[in-house]
C-alpha cells in the first residue's frame, strides 16, 4: 500500500509507535492495509491475566481521528467490559473519544482497564454479577482463561 | 463592565418582558383570528418566531459576556447550566464566582504561546499561529482539525452546544467565534438550533407552539405556571400553555384531560351520534348536516328544527318568548313502580344518556368550529372579494364579517368545554346533603341559563354569517327599467333596496358579534370566578331568576329589532352600530368607576341585557326592556 496518501498524522503516529514502544504493548500495522494494526498487549502484573498474551485487532476508519479508531480483542478473556466478540466498552472509544488522543493513549488505556475491571460499567452482565458477587473465583476463571487461550504465543 | 442596576434585561424574571410595553403584538391577521377576546385581556404571553428567540438568547448571553467578564462559549454553558436563570445565575456568581467556575466547569487560562509556529495536536503538522485558534487554553489547532472536530460534534447531538477544548485534560469551552470561523452554513444552523431548542426546551415559561407545522414559541407572563393558560399562537393555533391540548379556558387541565380519556373509552358507542344525516322530525326525509350552525331547515318540508335536541326551532325560543334550553339535561321520568333490577337497568341508561347528552354538544361545537375556520378562511379568500364588489364596499370594510366568524370560532370552543365541564361539575352527589345538593342544582340552573343565553345569541350570530351573508354574493338584481331611469347616476352601483338590506346586515351582525362576545365573557368569567360568587353578586334571588331571565330574552330580541328600527328610521344606522361596538369594547373594563367614566364620556350608557345605548343618564331603568341598570354586573 502507498503510505503517501496516509494521512501524515497516521504516518507520524505509527513511526512513533514503532520507534519508542510503549512497554507490555505493541502494536504494528498490516502489510497490505496501513490503517489495519495487529496488536499484542501483554497481560498486566498483579492482575489475572498476568502471564497472558493478548492479541487484539485495531482499525482506523477513514475519518479517524475525527471518529475513534476500533478495537476487540482477539484472544478470548474474562473480563466484565469485554463481550464474548471481544468487544471493549471504554468510554474514550466512545462518546469520550478527541481527536487529540491518539492510538497509543487508547491501548493504554485497554491495558489499565486490565488491571482495573470495570464491573460497574458492564458490557457482559454475566461476568459483571460474577465479579461484584464473587471476586475470588471471578478471578480465579480470568485466570483460567489466561492459562487456556492466552499462552500460545 | 456594565452598571448591573441599569439592566433592562432579565431572562429569569417573570414580569420583565410585560414591562416592554408592545411584546403582545401581533404581526398578522393569523394572530388575532383566534383571539378575539385576547385583544383587550391581560398580556400574559408573547409569541416569539425562530429569529426572536435567537435575539433574545443573544442578548441574555451577551449580558452574561458583560456582566461576569466570561467568554460566549462560557456565558452558555453557565446560562444552561442554569437553566437560562440569570437572576440564579448572578446570585450564585457574585457569592461564590470559582464555585460556580468549578461547578458550571469554566476554566480561568489565557491562551499563551511566545512561539511563532505550533505543531497543531490533531493532524501533526507545523502552522503559524496565526493560522490556528485556541480555546482560552493554550492547546493550538489548525483551522481543519477544528472543522472536523466541531462538524462531528454538531452531527451528533445537542452536546456540541457543551463543546470543550479537544485535549482530553482541558476543560475550556469553544467559544463562538471559533465556532463561527470554521464550520459551513449547514452546520452552524444545526448549532444554532440546538441553542435554541436548549433556550425552549430548558426554561419552563417557554413552550414550543405544538402545532405540526409551526416553528413558534410562546413565553408565558403568567405569574402563575402550571395552571391552565389559553395561547393563541401566530400560526391560527390556540393552545393550553400548560398541558399542549386545545384552548380550553374556562375548563382546568384536569377536566380536560379526564374528558379525553372517558372519551376514547367510549368512542364505540358514540360514533353513530355524530353521523352527518338526521331524518326530518317532520317529515322523516334524511337531511345533511352541511353548515356549522344548529338551525336546520328540511328542503323538503320547510320543517325548522335543532340538529341537537330535534325539537322544533321556534320553541328554542325568540319568537315564543321562550328562552334556550336544549343545552340543558333532562333526565328522563322514571315510569313508575320498577324492580330493582330494573331501577339498575335504568341508572345504567341514564347516566350513558347523560354523558352523550354533553358528549354530543362537546363534539357537535367541535365540529361546528373547525367547519367555521374553513368557511372563515374561504370568506377571506374567495367571496370577500366577490361580496366587495356586488354591495360597492371596500374590502378594509369588510373586516366586521371576518370579525364575526372569529368570533364563532372563538365562542364554538368555549361553549364546546363547557360542555366537558358541566358533565363533571353537576353530575349526581353521591352522598351529599340535601343542601348541598339543592345548592348543586341552584349552581346549575345558574350556569346552563347563562350557557343558553350565551348559546342562544352563538346560533344566531353564526346563522347569519353562514346563511345571510349568502344572500349578499351575487350580482345585486338588475333594477326595473322605470326606477333605473330614477335611480339616474346610481344606476353602475348596487340598487337602493340592496343596499338598505346590505346596510342592515352590516349593522346587525356587528351588534350581535358584540352581544355573543359579551354573553361568552360573562359565562367564562362566573365560570372561573366560582359558581358561588357569581350567583351572590346577582341581586335576583335565583327562584325567580328563570322567570325574569326568560323575560329578559324575549325583551332583549324585541329589543334588537326596535333598536335597529329605531337607527334606521333616524337614518343613522352606521353611527348607531359603530358606538355600540366601542361601547361593548370598553365594556371589557374592570372596574366599574372607569364604566361609570366611560359611560360619561360617551353620552350614553347600554344596557346589559339588550345591549340599547340608552341616552338618558340618570335614568336606572333600560328604555327598551326596562330592566333594571347594571343588573347583570
Ligand atoms: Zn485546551
Ligand atoms: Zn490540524
Ligand atoms: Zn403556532
Ligand atoms: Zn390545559
Ligand atoms: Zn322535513
Ligand atoms: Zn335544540
Ligand atoms: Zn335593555
Amino acid at each position: 500500500m502507498d503510505s503517501s496518501q496516509l494521512p501524515r498524522r497516521i504516518i507520524k503516529e505509527t513511526q512513533r509507535l514503532l520507534s519508542e514502544p510503549v512497554p507490555g504493548i505493541s502494536a504494528a500495522p498490516s502489510e497490505d492495509n496501513l490503517r489495519y494494526f495487529n496488536v499484542i498487549i501483554l497481560g498486566p502484573d498483579s492482575s489475572p491475566y498476568q502471564g497472558g498474551v493478548f492479541k487484539l485487532e485495531l482499525f482506523l476508519p477513514e475519518d479517524y481521528p475525527m471518529a475513534a479508531p476500533k478495537v476487540r480483542f482477539l484472544t478470548k478473556i474474562y473480563h466484565p467490559n469485554v463481550d464474548k466478540l471481544g468487544r471493549i466498552c471504554l468510554d474514550i472509544l466512545k462518546d469520550k473519544w478527541s481527536p487529540a488522543l491518539q492510538i497509543r493513549t487508547v491501548l493504554l488505556s485497554i491495558q489499565a482497564l486490565m488491571s482495573a475491571p470495570n464491573p460497574d460499567d458492564p458490557l457482559d452482565e454475566n461476568i459483571a454479577r460474577q465479579w461484584k458477587t464473587n471476586e475470588v473465583e471471578a478471578m480465579n476463571t480470568a485466570r483460567q482463561w489466561t492459562e487456556l487461550y492466552a499462552h500460545q504465543a | 463592565m456594565s452598571d448591573y442596576g441599569d439592566s433592562d434585561y432579565d431572562m429569569g424574571g417573570s414580569d420583565a418582558y410585560s414591562s416592554g410595553g408592545d411584546d403582545f403584538s401581533y404581526s398578522g391577521d393569523e394572530a388575532e383570528a383566534s383571539s378575539p377576546v385576547a385583544k383587550g385581556a391581560k398580556k400574559s404571553f408573547v409569541v416569539l418566531d425562530k429569529e426572536e428567540l435567537r435575539e433574545r438568547l443573544g442578548a441574555g448571553v451577551s449580558q452574561v459576556v458583560e456582566l461576569l467578564c466570561i467568554s460566549d462559549a462560557e456565558a452558555t454553558r453557565a446560562l444552561r447550566f442554569y437553566k437560562w436563570d440569570l437572576t440564579k445565575l448572578q446570585e450564585e456568581w457574585f457569592a461564590d464566582p470559582e464555585a460556580v467556575q468549578v461547578k458550571v466547569g469554566l476554566v480561568d487560562e489565557q491562551p499563551s504561546t511566545r512561539r511563532k509556529e505550533e505543531v497543531c495536536k490533531i493532524c501533526f503538522e507545523s502552522f503559524s499561529v496565526q493560522d490556528m485558534a485556541c480555546a482560552r487554553c493554550k492547546h493550538y489547532y489548525c483551522k481543519d482539525c477544528w472543522r472536523g472536530y466541531i462538524h462531528t460534534s454538531i452531527e451528533s447531538g445537542p452536546f456540541c452546544l457543551d463543546l470543550r477544548c479537544p485535549d482530553p485534560e482541558c476543560k475550556a469551552a469553544v467559544p463562538r467565534r471559533v465556532i463561527t470561523a470554521v464550520v459551513d452554513a449547514a452546520h452552524q444552523e444545526r448549532y444554532d438550533d440546538f441553542a435554541i431548542n436548549s433556550f425552549v426546551d430548558d426554561q419552563r415559561q417557554i413552550v414550543w407552539c405544538p402545532a405540526p407545522d409551526c416553528q413558534n414559541a410562546v413565553m408565558s407572563m403568567h405569574d402563575q405556571l402550571g395552571v391552565a393558560q389559553d395561547i393563541f399562537c401566530r400560526c391560527g393555533n390556540a393552545f393550553c400553555f400548560n398541558c399542549k391540548e386545545e384552548a380550553h379556558r374556562p375548563v382546568d387541565c384536569d377536566t380536560v384531560r379526564k374528558w379525553m380519556i372517558k372519551n376514547s373509552a367510549e368512542s364505540e358507542n358514540l360514533n353513530w351520534i355524530l353521523a352527518n344525516t338526521k331524518p326530518c322530525p317532520k317529515c322523516t326525509r334524511p337531511i345533511e348536516k352541511n353548515q356549522g350552525c344548529m338551525h336546520m331547515t328540511c328542503s323538503q318540508c320547510r320543517h325548522e328544527f335543532c340538529w341537537l335536541c330535534e325539537g322544533s326551532w321556534a320553541e328554542h325560543g325568540e319568537r315564543t318568548g321562550g328562552f334556550y334550553n336544549c343545552n340543558r339535561y333532562k333526565r328522563a321520568v322514571d315510569k313508575g313502580e320498577v324492580d330493582e333490577q330494573e331501577q339498575r337497568r335504568q341508572h345504567a341508561r341514564q347516566s350513558l344518556e347523560r354523558y352523550m347528552h354533553y358528549w354530543q354538544r362537546w363534539a357537535e361545537n367541535d365540529t361546528s368550529r373547525k367547519r367555521a375556520l374553513r368557511q372563515m378562511e374561504a370568506f377571506k379568500s374567495e367571496t370577500q372579494e366577490l361580496i366587495s364588489e356586488y354591495t360597492a364596499t371596500p374590502v378594509s370594510q369588510l373586516r366586521f364579517i371576518t370579525d364575526a366568524w372569529m368570533q364563532v370560532v372563538h365562542c364554538r370552543r368555549i361553549l364546546k368545554w363547557t360542555y366537558a365541564t358541566a358533565f363533571y361539575a353537576f353530575a349526581d352527589p353521591v352522598n351529599a346533603t340535601k343542601e348541598a345538593k339543592a345548592r348543586l342544582a341552584q349552581h346549575q340552573e345558574f350556569f346552563e341559563f347563562n350557557q343558553g343565553q350565551a348559546e342562544h345569541y352563538l346560533e344566531k350570530l353564526h346563522g347569519q354569517v353562514e346563511k345571510q351573508l349568502n344572500t349578499f354574493v351575487r350580482p345585486p338584481p338588475s333594477p326595473p327599467e322605470g326606477e333605473a331611469a330614477a335611480a339616474g347616476s346610481e344606476a353602475a352601483g348596487p340598487s337602493g333596496r340592496d343596499q338598505q338590506g346590505w346596510a342592515k346586515f352590516r349593522e346587525q351582525l356587528i351588534g350581535l358579534t358584540d352581544v355573543t362576545r359579551i354573553h361568552f365573557e360573562k359565562l367564562v368569567n362566573e365560570f372561573e370566578k366560582g359558581l358561588d360568587e357569581a350567583l351572590k353578586e346577582y341581586d335576583v334571588p335565583m327562584a325567580q331568576a328563570s322567570t325574569s331571565a326568560a323575560a329578559a330574552t324575549a325583551a332583549a330580541a324585541a329589543a334588537e329589532e326596535a333598536a335597529a328600527a329605531k337607527a334606521k328610521a333616524a337614518g343613522k344606522a352606521p353611527a348607531d352600530s359603530r358606538r355600540i361596538t366601542r361601547a361593548s369594547k370598553r365594556r371589557q373594563g374592570p372596574v366599574d368607576q372607569e364604566q361609570a367614566a366611560i359611560e360619561h364620556e360617551a353620552g350614553y350608557w347600554q344596557c346589559s341585557h339588550c345591549t340599547y345605548a340608552n341616552e338618558a343618564m340618570d335614568s336606572q331603568e333600560c328604555e327598551l326592556c326596562s330592566q333594571p341598570r347594571g343588573a347583570t354586573r
